[in-house]
C-alpha cells in the first residue's frame, strides 16, 4: 500500500514554480504563441442578431479578398440562430486584416425573430420563445424533506429574502482557441485547454478522424476556469479551415468573442424563507430559485453541467426544507462549468440568509454558523479564523459603525464535494545513466503549478531536488491524465507520481544492485544502467488522496454611504486540502480564488440589452474585473492534514468570498444589498438615497 | 479597419492641408484607433500625424495665464510639479485618467476630443441615434452610465476628466479653424453635443485644438470622481471645483461635473451663489441642490443624484480645507 513519507523536505514546503524562469522571460510558449510552419489566421463570423432565421450564407465575396485561403460555413441551408454571437461561418487568411475584411464581405440572409434576454421576462407567459413551440422553462424540480409548513410555525425567528447573482463570464487571460493542422497524416491541435484528452476525443468525433491520428499539445496555457474542456466550435472550425487551406490555422478568439459564446456562470434569483428555533437551531428552509444557463443548458457546447440548480440549504443541517428550482432559457450564450459550479451562488444566497437570520435572532453570525454547520473541519477553521481576523473585536451590531464611511465584517463557509483523484491517471518516467530524469504525464498545467507538483513529489521520493526533475506535460502522446477541473488535478497527479517513483526505485535498485538508490546514491545507481535508460510507468493509487476540502473566509469592508463605494480591506482565508504539496502554488490558488470571488461580489456582470439582444459589455472596459488596486490584503491560513492525503483546492478557494463580502457590506450598512455585484448604484439604492424615476420616456 | 493614407505634418498649415475634408488627426491614437477598428465613425481617407507639430508639446507658465499644448501628455500633466502646485485639481484629474500606459501616450487634445463612451455607441452591432440610427437605446434600456441632463434625445455624457477640470478653472481651448484661432470655453467646445445627437463636441472637420489656456485666477482647485472600481475605470460621476479662498470665503468659485451631461455640467447661478460666501455644510448643500436642479434621472441612473450631490459637497469642502 502506497503512502506519503512522514518526514518531508519538499512536500509541504515552499517551492518556486519550476517553470517560473520560462514564464517571466517569455520563453514559455503559450497556445496563442504557437506559429506552426505556414500558419494562417482564422476568424469567426458571428450572428449580429439574438434570434433569426438564416436563409443562407453567401461567402463568394469573402473568397475574393486577397490573402483569404479558406472559408467555411456552419450548417447548410436554413437554420435558426438562438443567441447574439452564434457562429455562422469562418475564414482563414494570411493577415488579420484580410480575415476581418472577409468577415465583413460575407452576406447573411437573416430574418430577425422575437427574442428575450432576461430571465425574469422569459418566465412570463407572453414572452418570446427561445425554442419555437417550446416554453422557456419546464416545471420546477422540487426536493422536500420533513414538514416545512408546520416547521415554520414552530420557529422563533423567520427571515425572507430575495438574493440574486448575475451571469459571470470566465474571462481567462488567454482566450479560447487553438492552432490546428489537419493533413492526410492526421490532426495536430495546439489547444488552450484544460483537457488535452477531451479535446482529442471531441476533435476525433467531430472530424471523423481516428483517435490514433489526433494529437493535442498544450505546453502552456493561460487559464480556463471550466470553460475550456472540449475542442469547441473554434477547434472544429480551425480544423475544417486547415483542411481546406492545406495549412495550419490559428484560431484564437478575441475578448469580444469570450463574452458571447464560450461559457459563463448561470444567474440565480433566490427567494429564500428560513426560520430557526429560539436557541438558534435552523428548523425550516424554503427556496424558490430560477436562473439561466443561456439558450441551452450547456451540454451541447461542452464543459458540463449548467449549474443553475443550487445545492441548498448548502452547508447547513435543516431538518425541514423545500427547494424548488427552474432553469430558464434566454437568447444568450450557454453556460459551462465555472470554478465550483453552483457553489458560489449557493453560498451567496444561503450565507446571506444566515446573516439576516442571525441578526434577527440577535446572535453572533459565527456562533450561529457553529451551531448549524455539522462539519468538524469548518468548525476548527472558524475557530482559527476568528482569532486571526480579530472577529470578536471587529464584529459590531449592523449599521453601528460611526461616520460616513462605515466598516463592516462578514464571514462564510466553503465546501467542495469533489476534488479527489481521477483513478485512470497514468504517467511514466525515464531515468538516464547520467542521472537525469524526465517525468511525462498526459495532464496539462493550466497555470496552477502542475509541473511543480510533479517535480516536488518526485524530488521528495527520489531524494533529489525539484530542479533536477524534468517534467513534460500537455501532450496526448504521453500516458493519459485527467482534465484539469473539479479540483482533481493535484490529487490525480501526486499519487501517480508517487507510484512512478516507487516503481522507479524498485527497478533501479534491482538493476544497479544499489540497496537504496535515493539521494546521495542516485548518480552511482544510474551509472550502473550502462547505456540503456530505464523507463518506468505508474498509475494513480488509492489511499494517497481524498476529496471534500472545506474552508472559511472572513472579509472586512469600508463602505462610503454617500457615494456607495465599497473598499474591500481585508480577507482572511482559512483552508484545508489534506496533504499540502507546495505552499507557494497553494497560496497562489487561494489568492486567485479570493480575487475571483471579489470580482463576483463587487464588479462582474454580463449585461444583456433588452432592445437589441446584444451583450452590452463584451470588453474589459465595462465588464469590470478587479485590478491590483482593488485587491485587499489577503491572509491565507492553511491547515495541513497529511492524514487525509492530497485534495484539490481550486474550487473551494473561490466559493465563500462573495458571500463573506456581501455580509460585510450588510454589516457595515445595517441594510442588505441583496444583489451581486454590489455596485455604488445598488448601495445607494439600498440606503434609500436614490430618487424615484422622473418619467419613462419612449 | 478601412485602408487609409498616413502622413506626418510639420506645420499647422500643412496639417490642415493634408487632412483636407475627409482626413483626421492622430496623436496618441487611443480613442481614434478604437473608433476605426470598430468602424464606428466614417472612414477617414488620411490620418495626419500631428505629433511633430512645433510648439504644441510645451507647458508655458505665465503670470496670468498658463498655456498647455494640445500634444502635452496626460502623464506629463500628472507628473509636473508646477501644475501640482498651481492647479492641484488638474493634477488630480490627470491622475484619475485610465491607466499609466494610456496616460503616457494620451494627449490633452485627444482627451478633449474623445468620442462618446456610451456602450450603445461603442457597440459594433447597434446603430444608435449617435451613429445615425433613429433610436437612443440608452434612453429606453440600460442607462446606468448615462446623463441626468441633455438638450436633445441622446443621453451620452461627456467623459473627459480634463474637460471637467478645465471648465472649473475657466480654461479656454484654442482651436485653429480656417486658419484663424478660435477661442472656445469648455461649454463652447461641447455645446454642439448638447443640441445634436450626432455630435460629441463642437469641432468641425479640419479643426485643430492647439492649446488650452488657463487663467491663474483660482489658487485652490480639486477634482474627484467615483467609479465602480478604484482605478482604471470611467467616472460614474466626476466633480471639479476651483476658487480663491480668503479667510474661509470663496472667491470666483466654479464647479463642473462630468459624466452627467453631454457637456461639462455647470450652473452659473450656483457659482454666483457661492461667490463671497463662507462655506459650511448648508451652503455646500444648497449649491449642490442648485447644480442638480432640473436633472432628469432615468430608470437606472438615479444613483448619480446622491453621488453627484456628495461629490459637489466634498469638492467644495476640500477647497476650503
Amino acid at each position: 500500500m502506497s503512502s506519503w513519507p512522514s518526514q518531508t523536505k519538499y512536500i509541504g514546503a515552499e517551492t518556486r514554480r519550476i517553470d517560473a524562469p520560462q514564464k517571466v522571460t517569455g520563453q514559455a510558449r503559450y497556445s496563442s504563441d504557437i506559429q506552426a510552419p505556414g500558419w494562417l489566421y482564422g476568424m469567426i463570423l458571428r450572428s449580429s442578431l439574438p434570434a433569426a432565421k438564416i436563409g443562407g450564407i453567401n461567402v463568394d465575396k469573402a473568397r475574393q479578398i486577397p490573402g483569404i485561403k479558406a472559408v467555411v460555413t456552419l450548417g447548410d441551408g436554413e437554420r435558426t440562430v438562438h443567441f447574439y454571437g452564434e457562429e455562422l461561418a469562418a475564414v482563414a487568411g494570411t493577415t488579420k486584416q484580410a480575415c476581418l475584411d472577409a468577415l465583413r464581405a460575407i452576406e447573411v440572409d437573416a430574418t430577425p425573430m422575437p427574442f428575450v434576454v432576461h430571465e425574469t421576462d422569459a418566465k412570463k407567459t407572453d414572452s418570446a420563445k427561445v425554442w419555437e413551440g417550446s416554453p422557456n422553462f419546464g416545471g420546477p424540480s422540487t426536493r422536500e424533506h420533513g414538514d416545512v409548513d408546520s416547521a415554520f410555525s414552530e420557529c422563533a425567528a423567520i427571515i425572507e429574502g430575495f438574493y440574486t447573482t448575475p451571469v459571470q463570464i470566465h474571462n481567462p487571460m488567454e482566450t479560447h482557441g487553438n492552432t490546428v493542422s489537419w493533413t492526410d497524416d492526421g490532426v495536430t491541435c495546439w489547444a488552450s485547454t484544460q483537457g488535452i484528452s477531451s479535446v482529442k476525443d471531441s476533435l476525433s468525433g467531430a472530424l471523423q478522424v481516428d483517435q490514433s491520428q489526433v494529437r493535442v499539445i498544450t505546453e502552456y496555457m493561460g487559464g480556463g476556469f471550466g470553460a475550456k474542456f472540449n475542442a469547441g466550435v473554434e477547434g472544429i472550425l480551425a480544423a475544417r479551415l486547415s483542411r481546406e487551406a492545406k495549412a495550419p490555422v490559428r484560431m484564437m478568439l478575441t475578448r469580444f468573442d469570450e463574452a458571447l459564446a464560450v461559457g459563463n456562470r448561470p444567474s440565480s434569483f433566490q427567494k429564500i424563507k428560513m426560520g430557526a428555533l429560539a436557541d438558534g437551531t435552523l428548523h425550516a428552509f424554503e427556496m424558490d430559485n430560477y436562473g439561466t444557463a443561456g439558450f441551452a443548458a450547456g451540454g451541447a457546447t461542452g464543459g458540463g453541467g449548467s449549474g443553475v440548480e443550487l445545492p441548498m440549504p448548502y452547508l447547513y443541517r435543516v431538518p425541514n426544507s423545500r427547494v424548488s428550482q427552474t432553469v430558464v432559457a434566454v437568447n444568450a450564450g450557454s453556460a459551462r462549468a465555472f470554478r465550483a459550479p453552483s457553489n458560489p451562488p449557493a453560498s451567496y444566497g444561503m450565507e446571506s440568509a444566515m446573516d439576516d437570520l442571525a441578526v434577527k435572532l440577535g446572535m453572533d453570525p459565527v456562533e450561529f454558523r457553529l451551531k448549524n454547520d455539522p462539519n468538524p473541519i469548518r468548525q476548527r477553521e472558524y475557530a482559527i479564523g476568528v482569532e486571526k481576523f480579530g472577529w470578536k473585536d471587529k464584529y459590531k451590531k449592523p449599521g453601528s459603525s460611526p461616520g460616513i464611511v462605515k466598516t463592516g465584517v462578514g464571514c462564510a463557509g466553503a465546501a467542495w464535494p469533489a476534488g479527489g483523484g481521477t483513478r485512470s491517471t497514468k504517467g511514466e518516467a525515464s531515468i538516464y545513466p547520467d542521472g537525469s530524469v524526465e517525468f511525462r504525464l498526459g495532464v496539462q498545467d493550466i497555470g496552477t503549478g502542475t509541473r511543480t507538483v510533479i517535480a516536488v513529489v518526485a524530488a521528495e521520493l527520489l531524494g533529489l531536488t525539484p530542479e533536477q526533475i524534468r517534467v513534460r506535460v500537455g501532450d496526448t502522446n504521453f500516458p493519459p491524465g485527467p482534465g484539469s477541473g473539479g479540483s482533481t488535478t493535484c490529487p490525480s497527479v501526486a499519487p501517480t507520481v508517487n507510484d512512478i517513483c516507487s516503481n522507479a526505485l524498485q527497478q533501479l535498485q534491482t538493476l544497479s544492485g544499489v540497496a537504496d538508490a535515493r539521494g546521495d546514491n542516485w548518480y552511482a545507481a544510474c551509472k550502473k544502467l550502462g547505456v540503456t535508460p530505464l523507463t518506468v510507468h505508474g498509475q494513480w493509487q488509492p489511499g494517497l488522496s481524498e476529496s471534500r476540502a472545506c474552508g472559511v473566509q472572513f472579509a472586512e469592508v469600508a463602505v462610503d454611504t454617500e457615494t456607495g463605494f465599497v473598499t474591500l480591506k481585508k480577507v482572511v482565508a482559512v483552508h484545508d486540502c489534506g496533504l499540502i504539496i507546495d505552499k507557494l502554488t497553494l497560496e497562489s490558488q487561494i489568492n486567485g480564488g479570493v480575487i475571483m470571488g471579489m470580482g463576483y461580489a463587487l464588479y462582474e456582470e454580463r449585461v444583456m440589452d433588452d432592445l437589441s439582444g446584444v451583450v452590452l459589455n463584451p470588453n474589459f472596459e465595462t465588464y469590470k474585473l478587479p485590478g491590483i488596486a482593488d485587491v485587499p490584503d489577503i491572509d491565507v491560513v492553511l491547515i495541513n492534514m497529511p492524514e487525509r492525503g492530497v485534495i484539490g483546492i481550486g474550487e473551494p478557494a473561490t466559493v465563500p468570498t462573495a458571500a463573506a463580502i456581501g455580509n460585510a457590506v450588510a454589516n457595515a450598512l445595517g441594510v442588505r444589498v441583496s444583489s451581486l455585484p454590489i455596485t455604488p448604484a445598488k448601495v445607494l439604492a439600498a440606503l434609500g438615497k436614490v430618487p424615484p424615476v422622473a418619467s419613462t420616456t419612449t | 479597419m478601412n485602408a487609409f493614407q498616413y502622413a506626418t505634418a510639420q506645420s499647422n498649415a500643412s496639417a490642415r492641408e493634408l487632412a483636407g475634408a475627409k482626413g483626421m488627426y492622430v496623436a496618441g491614437g487611443n480613442d481614434l484607433l478604437g473608433l476605426l477598428k470598430d468602424y464606428l465613425v466614417p472612414a477617414p481617407d488620411i490620418l495626419v500625424n500631428i505629433k511633430a507639430l512645433p510648439g504644441m508639446s510645451q507647458i508655458q507658465r505665465g503670470d496670468k495665464t498658463w498655456a498647455i499644448g494640445a500634444l502635452v501628455t496626460v502623464a506629463e500633466i500628472e507628473d509636473d510639479p508646477d501644475i501640482r502646485e498651481t492647479f492641484p485639481g488638474l493634477h488630480e484629474a490627470a491622475a484619475e485618467i485610465a491607466s499609466q500606459q494610456i496616460r503616457n501616450v494620451a494627449t490633452v487634445g485627444g482627451n478633449l476630443a474623445q468620442h462618446s463612451r456610451c456602450w450603445y455607441f461603442r457597440h459594433r452591432d447597434t446603430v444608435c441615434l449617435k451613429k445615425g440610427g433613429d433610436l437612443c437605446y440608452a434612453l429606453n434600456s440600460d442607462n446606468r452610465y448615462h446623463s441626468l441632463f441633455t438638450g436633445n434625445t441622446c443621453i451620452s455624457p461627456v467623459v473627459s476628466s480634463l474637460a471637467t477640470m478645465f471648465a472649473a478653472l475657466d480654461a479656454t481651448a484654442i482651436v485653429l479653424r480656417d486658419s484663424q484661432e478660435t477661442r472656445m470655453s469648455m461649454d463652447d467646445l461641447y455645446h454642439a453635443a448638447w443640441e445634436n445627437p450626432l455630435a460629441h463636441n463642437s469641432l468641425k472637420p479640419g479643426d485643430l485644438i492647439t492649446r488650452v489656456e488657463i487663467p491663474v485666477a483660482r489658487h485652490r482647485s480639486t477634482y474627484m470622481q467615483v467609479s465602480d472600481k478604484h482605478t482604471f475605470d470611467w467616472a460614474l460621476v466626476s466633480c471639479a471645483a476651483a476658487a480663491d479662498v480668503d479667510g474661509g470665503k470663496l472667491s470666483s468659485p466654479r464647479v463642473a461635473l462630468g459624466s452627467i451631461s453631454p457637456v461639462p455640467h455647470q450652473v452659473e447661478a450656483a457659482n454666483a451663489f457661492l461667490d463671497g460666501r463662507t462655506l459650511d455644510d448648508a451652503t455646500a448643500s444648497a449649491a449642490a441642490d442648485m447644480i442638480l436642479a432640473g436633472a432628469k434621472p432615468l430608470e437606472h441612473n438615479g444613483y448619480k443624484m446622491p453621488l453627484a450631490h456628495a461629490l459637489i459637497r466634498r469638492a467644495l469642502s476640500k477647497l476650503v480645507a
